[in-house]
C-alpha cells in the first residue's frame, strides 16, 4: 500500500467516525432532554419521599451529561434507556411512599382531632381544680404544698405541650401535633393523679 | 344536710358526661361544706360546688342523698 493510499484510508476512517459520532449527537441530545424532563416532573416529591433514590438517578444523569460534553454521544445513547428506567422506578417509589405518608398523615389528623378534644377537657378540669385549690386555706388530705406545687408545674408543662400541638396542627403537621398532644395527655394524667382526680 | 331519705334526687341529677369531671354521690349526713372540705381541704369553698351544680341545686343547704354532684 502506498503512503498516499494509507493517508487516504486514514482520512476516510476519520471522516466515517466523525459522521458516525455526529449522527449520534441528535439522539443523545434528545435522550438527555427527555431524561431531564421526566426527572423534573418527579424531582420535588422524590426529594421529599425518596431522597437517596433521587441522588442515584441524578448521579447517573450527571454521568451521561459528562459523556455528552466529552462528545461521547454513543455512550449517552447507550446509557439513556437504563436512566429512563431508573427515573420510572423513582416515580413509582416516590408515588408509593407519598401515598403511604399521606395515609399516615390522615390517620394522625383523625387521631389528633379526637385527642385534642379529650386533652382540652382534661386541661379545663385541671385548671378549674388548681384555681380552686389555690384559694383554699389548707389542702385536702393526701395533698401537701410540695405536691401541689409539683402538680402546678406539671400542669404548665401539659398546657405548653398542648399549645405546641395546636401550633403543629395549624401548620398541617398532624404527626407532630399528635405526638405533642400525647405528651400533654401523659403529663396531665400525672397531675390528675396527684390531685386525686379521675384520670379519664 | 343530706339524710332525708324521703327526698328524691333531682331529676336529671347526673352531670353532663365528661371523662375528667369528678362526681360525688351525696351520702347521708353530708353537706356541701363537708364535701368541699373533702375535695378542697377548705369547707368555705362550698360555693364552688354549688355554682357548678346550679342546674340541679336550688339551695346550697338542701342536697339529697344519692344526688350526683359535679366537683369542679
Amino acid at each position: 500500500m502506498t503512503r498516499k493510499t494509507s493517508a487516504f484510508l486514514a482520512l476516510c476512517a476519520t471522516a466515517l467516525l466523525a459522521a458516525g459520532c455526529a449522527s449520534q449527537k441528535e439522539p443523545a441530545t434528545k435522550a438527555i432532554a427527555d431524561a431531564e424532563s421526566a426527572l423534573s416532573a418527579v424531582r420535588d416529591d422524590a426529594a421529599k419521599y425518596a431522597g437517596s433514590d433521587l441522588q442515584n438517578v441524578e448521579s447517573t444523569l450527571s454521568g451521561l451529561k459528562d459523556d455528552f460534553n466529552k462528545g461521547d454521544f454513543k455512550a449517552v445513547v447507550a446509557g439513556a434507556p437504563a436512566l429512563m428506567g431508573a427515573i420510572s422506578t423513582l416515580k413509582d417509589t416516590t408515588g408509593a411512599k407519598k401515598a403511604e405518608a399521606m395515609a399516615a398523615m390522615e390517620k394522625a389528623k383523625t387521631d389528633y382531632g379526637a385527642l385534642s378534644g379529650n386533652v382540652g377537657a382534661m386541661i379545663a378540669s385541671l385548671q378549674s381544680r388548681i384555681d380552686i385549690l389555690s384559694k383554699a386555706k389548707k389542702l385536702p388530705k393526701g395533698l401537701n404544698a410540695a405536691k401541689f406545687d409539683g402538680a402546678k408545674t406539671g400542669f404548665e408543662a401539659a398546657k405548653s405541650a398542648m399549645t405546641a400541638a395546636s401550633a403543629a396542627a395549624a401548620s398541617g403537621d398532624y404527626t407532630g401535633a399528635l405526638a405533642k398532644a400525647q405528651e400533654a395527655k401523659a403529663k396531665g394524667a400525672e397531675v390528675l393523679q396527684a390531685l386525686g382526680m379521675p384520670t379519664g | 344536710m343530706a339524710g332525708d331519705d324521703n327526698k328524691k334526687p333531682a331529676p336529671g341529677a347526673a352531670p353532663a358526661a365528661d371523662a375528667y369531671a369528678q362526681v360525688h354521690v351525696v351520702a347521708k349526713g353530708e353537706t356541701l361544706s363537708k364535701i368541699a372540705e373533702q375535695y378542697y381541704g377548705d369547707m368555705m369553698l362550698y360555693p364552688k360546688i354549688f355554682e357548678a351544680n346550679r342546674d340541679i341545686l336550688k339551695d346550697p343547704n338542701n342536697i339529697s342523698v344519692g344526688q350526683k354532684l359535679r366537683i369542679p
